[in-house]
């Protein structure tokens, strides 16, 4: 048994101190994805939050033969979607998001410019992010940010795999639409067909 | 103009060959779409896990404990209310034999006697008209009516049936 498992086992039978280890182990996924979802830092934190309270509660429902990381990132997603639904009225304001969670360029980094663009290409993907259906954002945000698979992220979502695979599809497209109009800065700056990724 | 295999090569898991290199690059140049497409691809692969503010599993613990306060006042609560609630209406179905309290015992075990008896009485008459209904029965109703009885009967269990079956199966995988 593993230590992640030792923990499981210990937390399903009421240790605090466990389900601790737990929190810090997973905290930066969960917030990651969270943060994503809902745009907002202290909303993030918030769904976070309660995500693992949630998660706590029904740790006794927890089947060991499924990921345990996969698990909570589908009960977080869950919960942020059900949040974005509850939501009436979007107050974004993308500048102070952004700066309160974004890193300073790194002046030690070979290419400052590059590094500049590429942060400023990071904000413009979440303000898009934002724009999209709040389902086919969580299947991006798990495959993109949580390298989950297809199958993975089907489970996680309650979705059939082509289902995932057509929602990915679509928010690319939808993301890549918004991209040209909304990132022209970014554009002018790089050239994808240069880059040794293609 | 067509955009295929080129989309699919960008999203693809499995490295291009030089040859699919080229002309994803070529095509690349002459089409905005697929470009942006590319961009998007490039900034999705290299987003950034954002951490949560310092001091998360402590406040984590802060919010579990307050949660269980909560818990537990609501549970007192509950449990007070049901309590309550349940002696209210103990009293209210007990209050007209409440008098009977302050009776001699003798006349509360006569009124308890006489109860049963009347008790024990009604169940006997009950008993007596089912029998007698049992014999008569059969004879009145026509025998195609049996038949269509027992035939309701047996489609209608039969329906019970597949709808527990139905409605209690899980759905396994996606």
């Amino acid at each position: 048994m593993n230590e992640e498992m030792t923990w499981i086992v210990q937390a399903q039978n009421g240790s605090d101190e466990a389900y601790t280890h737990l929190v810090e182990a997973y905290q930066t996924p969960v917030y990651n994805l969270c943060y994503r979802m809902l745009g907002e830092p202290e909303a993030a934190e918030d769904a976070a939050q309660e995500t693992f309270l949630k998660t706590y509660q029904n740790l006794t429902r927890y089947d060991r033969g499924r990921p345990f990381a996969t698990w909570l990132l589908a009960i977080a997603a869950h919960h942020c979607i059900d949040r974005l639904r509850r939501k009436r009225f979007i107050s974004f304001s993308i500048d102070e998001d952004d700066e309160a969670q974004m890193e300073l360029p790194d002046r030690a980094a070979p290419d400052p410019e590059t590094e500049t663009v590429r942060r400023q290409e990071q904000v413009y993907l979440h303000r898009l992010l934002q724009s999209l259906n709040p389902t086919d954002r969580a299947a991006l945000v798990l495959r993109y940010w949580h390298d989950c698979s297809e199958i993975e992220i089907a489970q996680a979502l309650s979705l059939t795999v082509p289902a995932v695979k057509s929602r990915l599809h679509r928010a690319r497209r939808e993301l890549a639409k918004l991209w040209e109009v909304e990132a022209p800065r970014a554009r002018t700056e790089r050239r994808p067909y240069e880059s040794p990724a293609f | 103009m067509n955009h295929q295999p080129f989309e699919v090569w960008m999203f693809a898991d499995q490295a291009l060959t030089f040859e699919q290199k080229r002309q994803l690059q070529a095509h690349l140049r002459i089409c905005s779409q697929c470009a942006a497409l590319a961009e998007v691809s490039l900034a999705l692969h290299s987003a950034k896990v954002v951490a949560p503010a310092s001091g998360f599993a402590d406040r984590f613990q802060v919010r579990l404990a307050a949660q269980r306060k909560t818990q537990r006042q609501r549970n007192f609560w509950g449990f007070l209310i049901l309590v309550l609630s349940g002696l209210g209406v103990l009293l209210w179905l007990t209050w007209p034999v409440l008098g009977m309290v302050v009776n001699s015992p003798a006349k509360i075990l006569s009124a308890w006697l006489s109860f049963l008896l009347a008790f024990w009485f009604s169940i006997q008459a009950l008993a007596e008209a089912g029998t007698v209904l049992w014999r008569v029965m059969p004879a009145l109703i026509p025998p195609h009516i049996w038949a269509l009885i027992t035939f309701v009967f047996t489609g209608w269990s039969l329906l019970w049936v597949l709808s527990i079956w139905k409605f209690a199966r899980i759905p396994q995988g996606v």
